[in-house]
Order: structure tokens, then C-alpha cells, then sequence
């Protein structure tokens, strides 16, 4: 039984699609456990539709249309070539989400813990999965950034509780823990370290520099 | 046929869409979707297109955030996704105006990412959650939602109004709006969970909002 859940905010930015790419990971992953979330993105997502269809609507030059139409046919073709240029971190979700984990590169760290690297990816200095053996525990650390974690299998706890397979975890910047996996099971957790300048978005990049060296 | 069609067709199916409580849609729109799917129907795509592209440009060009060139590249890329996912389109799940809104979603945050020359490597879809439907008690809840959002929307406080329409049609993220409106990041949450609440989006969920 999932008892940690995303808070609105961070359900409503994942349901509008502003959340950054690997936090949006953790929180899909999420869903795949919850019923409860999928509930609630479904009602947020309608929310979003219902204002995307009380916009005031704007006039499209004809030409689009003809453009659309003369590309109908070649639709299927476009999407079978995309498939085939699937990049590496498109395919390690996928293997996430089917919990394929074996398959991922595993590093043994210590005698209880073993990591997987999982790349480099849009809104995450670290992005990883962790392996901790029944029992064994991760050294205490701090964060720079806000952490978040969920429980694939398995369970840990710490000094705030302890948590279960489909648990969401946030643990803010400068919080101190030491989690320490279960007995009974091996603990397998998946977790986003944030970059640590949150305005990394294009938004900022793109049309307002001032803007971004004032909030960074 | 990309100019207005007969009187009636914007608005009202929009709301007939949601007066269905539950079951298989049969709005105008949703059977739209049907009937591209089963027959390949260019004429029930071009009335669909009608209605829905000029919303799909109006969000794009939500917020300045896109080049008008860009924001009819987007009605191309969602219309073109409309014709290839339609057969996948299930009415009894959900209102085809919900659908065509994640697809346009995901197509714009594929755009921003593009044009930020992000190299993430993954496509909104790759991350996202696409929902099934599989409660049976989503649909209902997600129709009775959407009736009671309109009317509660004209009573929401301008504040809060303004910061749901930057999160969903401009697809900022909290930060960034907090960024634009020289507001604290904790003053940006409370006022889209306040927003939220009075929406009483959650209601038949039974959270502790
Ligand atoms: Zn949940």
C-alpha cells in the first residue's frame, strides 16, 4: 500500500508537462504504483483541458491545412524511423518502467551497496539508481539539492520513517539522513538529485538572460 | 474548410462533452476521432481541424512563448499526431478535447526542448503517463470535475487565475512563474494549491487537499 505521495504542485507541473525530464521519470514511475495519483493527474490533466478549451481561439492561415493533408500518408513511415533512433536514455526509462533492472550497469560501491549511473539527463545533477542489500545501510550525507526518491522494491527507513515499494520521497537541501534498507529484502530505489540552478529551463535561457542571472 | 464552420460549433460541444456522466462519449468531437480512426475520414479530420487547431495555436502562442512560424509548426506536428494515434483514442476513457490537449502538451514541451537545443534524449511521452482509464470511476469523476471547474473559474481570485494560466497554457514550471512575477517560490505554491482546492478539482478523490 503506497502511504508517500507527489504533492499537488509537483503532480499539476508533471501533469503540464513543466516538470524537468528525470524528475518526471520518478513521478510516472510513481504512478505505476498508485492508483490514488492516477486519479488525481486525470482530474489535473482535465483541468488543463478545460482551459486549453476556453481559449480564445486564433486564426490559422489555410496553407496549414493543406500542408497537414499533403503529409497524412506519410505519417506512419516518420514514426517507425523514430523509433529505430530510440536514444540510450529513452531506452533505460523504458527498462525502468518494465523493471528490467538487471539489464542496467550496475557499480558495487560498498559491500551493501551497489549503483547505477543512469546518465546525463535534463534537470538532475545526479540520476541514479541504488541498490542497498536487506539490512545494509547508505552512509549519512546532506544534499546540495532537493532529492527525490522513490521505492521500486523492497524498503529502507530513516530518522523521518520508513517507506515501501511505490513510496515518493522528497528530501529538501541541507536535510541529513542515513537510510538503511529493510530486513526481509534487498532495497532497490530510483532518485533524481536536482541540478542545483533550478532556472535551467528555455524559457530563460531563450528570452529573458537578465531574468536568469538575477534568479541564478 | 479551415474557416469557420456553421453557428455552433465552437463552445457548445465543449460543454456536451462533459454533461456525459459516464460510458462511451458521443460528443461531436469524440466521434470525430472514431470516425478518422475506422475510415480514415479526411472530412470528419478537417472539421476536427477546424475547431481544434485554432485552440492548439492559441496555446502555443500562450505567453509569447513561441514564434508564430513555431506555433503552426506545433498545429502541424498535433494535427499529423491526431491522424496517427486516433485509432488508439478510446471514448469510453476519455473526452477527445482532453486527449488532443496531452497531445499538444507533449508536442509543445518536445518543441521547447528542441529549441533549447536540450539534449535530453527524451520526448514528453518517454516520461509521461499515459492514462488508461483503468479506475472505472475516472471518467465520472473527471467529467463532474470539469462542470463545476467552469463555474467556479469565473469566481476565482485573479492572483490565482493568472498563475493556473501560466502553469497549464504557458507550461511554466512553479520556479519560473515565481521568476516572472517577482514572487517567492512558497507564494506561487499555496496559491495553485489554493487555486486547486477552490476548483474543488480533488473532490471526489477523497485527498487530504
Ligand atoms: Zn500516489
Amino acid at each position: 500500500m503506497v502511504k508517500y505521495h507527489p504533492d499537488t504542485n509537483t503532480l499539476l507541473e508533471f501533469a503540464a508537462s513543466s516538470l524537468p525530464a528525470a524528475q518526471s521519470v520518478v513521478v510516472s514511475t510513481h504512478l505505476q504504483f498508485c492508483s490514488e495519483c492516477r486519479q488525481r493527474l486525470a482530474q489535473l490533466e482535465s483541468l488543463g483541458a478545460t482551459m486549453f478549451e476556453d481559449a480564445q481561439p486564433i486564426d490559422i492561415n489555410p496553407s496549414v491545412f493543406d500542408n497537414v493533408l499533403a503529409r497524412l500518408d506519410e505519417v506512419q513511415e516518420v514514426h517507425a524511423a523514430n523509433d529505430a533512433n530510440a536514444s540510450t536514455m529513452s531506452w533505460t526509462v523504458k527498462q525502468i518502467r518494465k523493471g528490467n533492472l538487471d539489464e542496467l550497469d550496475w557499480k558495487k560501491v560498498t559491500r551493501s551497496l551497489r549503483i547505477a549511473d543512469l546518465g546525463e539527463i535534463e534537470g538532475a545533477a545526479e540520476f541514479s539508481l541504488y541498490h542497498i542489500a536487506e539490512g545494509g545501510r547508505i552512509p549519512q550525507h546532506n544534499h546540495s539539492g532537493t532529492e527525490m526518491t522513490l521505492v521500486l522494491q523492497g524498503g529502507f527507513s530513516d530518522e523521518s520513517g520508513s517507506y515501501h515499494a511505490g513510496d515518493f520521497i522528497i528530501r529538501e537541501a541541507g536535510d541529513i539522513h542515513a537510510p538503511t534498507a529493510l530486513p526481509g529484502s534487498d532495497c532497490i530505489c530510483l532518485a533524481v538529485l536536482e541540478a542545483p540552478l533550478r532556472f535551467t529551463r528555455w524559457h530563460h535561457r531563450w528570452l529573458s538572460p537578465l531574468l536568469q542571472l538575477r534568479a541564478g | 474548410m479551415v474557416d469557420k464552420q456553421g453557428e455552433g460549433a465552437r463552445g457548445q460541444p465543449a460543454t456536451s462533452a462533459w454533461s456525459v456522466p459516464q460510458g462511451r462519449r458521443t460528443d461531436e468531437w469524440s466521434q470525430c476521432v472514431v470516425r478518422i480512426a475506422e475510415h480514415r475520414d479526411r472530412a470528419a479530420f478537417g472539421k476536427f481541424f477546424s475547431h481544434f487547431a485554432p485552440l492548439i495555436k492559441a496555446f502555443a502562442l500562450s505567453g509569447s512563448s513561441l514564434s508564430a512560424a513555431h506555433a503552426d509548426e506545433l498545429v502541424q506536428e498535433v494535427m499529423l499526431k491526431v491522424w496517427q494515434k486516433a485509432a488508439g483514442f478510446n471514448p469510453e476513457k476519455a473526452a477527445a478535447s482532453t486527449w488532443v490537449y496531452t497531445i499538444a502538451r507533449n508536442c509543445r514541451t518536445d518543441m521547447f526542448r528542441r529549441l533549447q537545443k536540450f539534449d535530453t534524449q527524451l520526448e514528453a511521452e518517454d516520461v509521461g503517463f499515459e492514462l488508461e482509464g483503468a479506475e472505472p470511476t475516472m471518467a465520472l469523476h473527471a467529467s463532474r470535475g470539469a462542470v463545476r471547474v467552469r463555474e467556479l473559474m469565473s469566481d476565482l481570485p485573479q492572483d490565482q487565475a493568472q498563475i493556473l494560466a501560466k502553469v497549464y497554457m504557458e507550461g511554466k514550471s512553479h520556479s519560473e512563474t515565481a521568476a516572472e512575477l517577482g514572487l517567492p517560490l512558497g507564494t506561487v505554491k499555496s496559491r495553485v494549491r489554493l487555486a486547486i482546492q477552490k476548483l474543488q478539482v480533488f473532490m471526489d478523490v477523497g485527498s487530504e487537499e
